[in-house]
């Protein structure tokens, strides 16, 4: 295990930022800290980094004890949300700084920045000032910055957090071909589920200063530890007592399958190519006035199954949950630690 | 010989082309507003400023070179303009150090009476600057309770103009620091940077342009004061007499031609010092 967390509580004030985090994160794979804003998760990459300390609590990077020592001293490359530039540097200063404070030989370092500024294809700015280029490329300028020093992990807080939708799309999956090549241990901290699904070896799902669940995406997506884990990684719905994606849920005109749920549309909503379907599900008469309280569920089709059916507003439909789908009891007390069961 | 060619290069196509391209980019950007806003800007400025500064140059310039050279071979004069002068960098450069440090300690650290020490600072700049020298003479003076006797020394004069030239760096320092995001100097920190070399690579290159700023200001602030000087330095010639008590006495002895030449000679070393200053922050803001 490359970096090793066990015990930390930080608390800012009445705030209890981590409550008893430990956590183990392996040596060249790609993690991500996923969670809520607040939710402590950048608090824990910074206290890993040095940045911050703990209240209690240890940290270990590569088996050494990294508790006490300033980050100066733990060779941990971190990039920031709003990337951190040093705007007097040119783009190759920036890269060479970490190399020039480790007093390396001109040659080597100037070989080094050709080297990373060709990974980040940025080999033709090295001459810009930061201010000259996109956000963007200011993070993979800051990302050439912090491999430079060939960081024995490597933290990401946020990195694409203050780019738009389509460079932070890019940039992901970047960051998934660098990490192929360039195998550090790399954290990132994010508060998208996309982003982490699509990214990460492994997630670590963090709420209210506690660790959720840790595991592989696909871990996490099937096999939700509780509610909140569920919901977090993606959109739910409930139907018959059960929470579940919008997507687990078949649709007939026809009573046709044992435990149907009987239901009549309500709203037909075209996203693109998918159909967000509004069904009131509950008993018979939709204008009734208890129909108010009856419960509605939302089902996600593609538009061609949509069409196939004829929905719209006013149709009777029969739901049932796919076979296979993940579902969690919904009637778990507060919603918290709810059984899982997956399959129906 | 080979320098031929190099000479006539100039008349050569080559060398005429930049000045064509200069030629085309367009005379100005201003448009109607923008062109009256200038007009009243210049208007006023040269009301103000530029008008009654060539008045004094001319003046000045009526007697031609030989009126400079008479009034600069005066020694007292001369001694004037060297101690003014010497004074004035002298107490810039502690400017600088002091005033950054003070800065520092406003932004940076938390203590008890921080708010009334941010508030106090400006009390040297807010005081007439008479008041001045009439606080610094009751603790410096003949009577001083420190035992320090200064008046009537350089001491004096340096003490006079060190107060009343306190809070420009502060001041020009104080809201880049505020500024300045503290992830880059973690981001030097986790590179491996200690606290020094942090403060030199990072911090400091983002304040020499607050810092040449305010020692401009600090400087021509020196160079100009009278106030503060009348009562504590005695103006004694050759001694503790500066520039602006020697223009006075030349004007009360009817001798405005002498008094011209002298206050442009002294705007002409205001200038040369803010523009050398101008072009050191370029360079060291570039350098990285």
């Amino acid at each position: 295990m490359s970096i090793e967390v066990s015990g930390l509580t930080k608390k800012f004030g009445d705030f209890v930022a981590l409550d008893d985090v430990s956590v183990s994160l392996p040596t060249g794979q790609l993690t991500a800290l996923l969670g809520p804003s607040g939710g402590g998760k950048s608090t824990l990459l910074r206290i890993i980094a040095g940045l911050d300390t703990a209240d209690s609590g240890t940290v270990s990077i590569e088996g050494v004890d990294a508790t006490g020592l300033p980050a100066q001293k733990r060779n941990v490359g971190f990039v920031f949300q709003h990337y951190a530039v040093f705007k007097h540097m040119t783009v190759a200063k920036n890269v060479a700084f970490g190399l020039e404070i480790r007093k390396r030989p001109k040659a080597e370092i100037a070989h080094r920045v050709e080297e990373l500024l060709e990974l980040v294809h940025l080999s033709q700015f090295s001459h810009r000032l930061p201010s000259q280029l996109s956000g963007g490329q200011r993070q993979r300028m800051a990302l050439a910055r912090a491999l430079a020093v060939e960081p024995s992990v490597l933290l990401l807080d946020e990195p694409f957090g203050a780019l738009d939708a389509k460079v932070r799309k890019e940039l992901r999956d970047w960051l998934r071909r660098l990490h192929d090549e360039v195998h550090v241990t790399t954290v990132f901290v994010t508060h998208d589920q996309e982003e982490a699904l699509e990214v990460a070896d492994e997630i670590v799902v963090i709420n209210e200063g506690r660790v959720e669940q840790v595991g592989s995406p696909d871990q996490l997506y099937d096999e939700p530890a509780n509610d909140f884990v569920m919901g977090f990684l993606g959109e739910v719905t409930t139907l018959g007592g059960v929470v579940l994606r919008p997507h687990d849920i078949e649709v007939a005109l026809q009573p046709g399958l044992a435990g149907a749920v009987r239901g009549t549309v309500t709203r037909v909503l075209r996203v693109g190519f998918e159909v967000r379907v509004t069904v009131r599900t509950g008993d018979g008469d939709p204008t009734a006035v208890s129909a108010q309280a009856s419960p509605e569920t939302t089902v996600v089709l593609t538009r061609t199954h949509a069409r196939q059916l004829g929905l719209d507003a006013g149709t009777q439909v029969w739901l049932t949950p796919a076979s296979g789908a993940t579902t969690v009891s919904s009637m778990a007390p507060a919603g918290r630690r709810a059984a899982v069961t997956s399959g129906v | 010989m080979t320098s031929t060619p190099v000479l006539e290069r100039p008349a050569s196509p080559e060398g005429r082309r930049p000045r064509r391209v200069r030629r085309t980019t367009p005379r100005s950007t201003l448009t109607r507003g923008a062109g009256l806003g200038l007009g009243i800007a210049m208007l006023w400025f040269s009301i103000l400023v530029l008008l009654p500064l060539s008045a004094v140059v001319a003046a000045a310039a009526e007697g031609g070179w030989g009126r400079y050279l008479s009034v600069l071979q005066n020694d007292q004069t001369w001694a004037a303009v060297t101690l003014t002068v010497s004074q004035a960098v002298l107490v810039t450069l502690v400017n600088v150090v002091v005033g950054t440090v003070i800065a520092w300690v406003l932004v940076r650290d938390r203590f008890w009476g921080k708010r009334a020490l941010d508030v106090v600072i400006d009390v040297p700049f807010a005081l007439p600057t008479i008041v001045a020298g009439l606080v610094l003479l009751s603790l410096y003076g003949p009577n001083s309770p420190l035992g320090l006797h200064w008046a009537f020394t350089p001491n004096a004069v340096t003490l006079a103009l060190a107060f009343v030239t306190l809070p420009f760096i502060v001041r020009t320092v104080q809201p880049v620091l505020e500024e300045l995001e503290t992830d880059v100097e973690e981001a030097a920190a986790s590179l491996g940077a200690k606290r020094s070399t942090i403060f030199r690579r990072i911090i400091l290159p983002s304040l020499v342009p607050a810092i040449t700023a305010g020692a401009a200001l600090s400087f021509a602030r020196a160079i100009s004061e009278y106030g503060s000087l009348v009562l504590l330095s005695g103006n004694k010639p050759y001694e503790t007499e500066v520039v602006s008590v020697r223009v006075l006495t030349f004007i009360e002895n009817g001798n405005t031609a002498s008094a011209a030449a002298l206050a442009s000679v002294m705007l002409a070393i205001a200038l040369v010092v803010i523009v050398l200053l101008d072009v050191l922050q370029r360079r060291v803001s570039r350098r990285g």
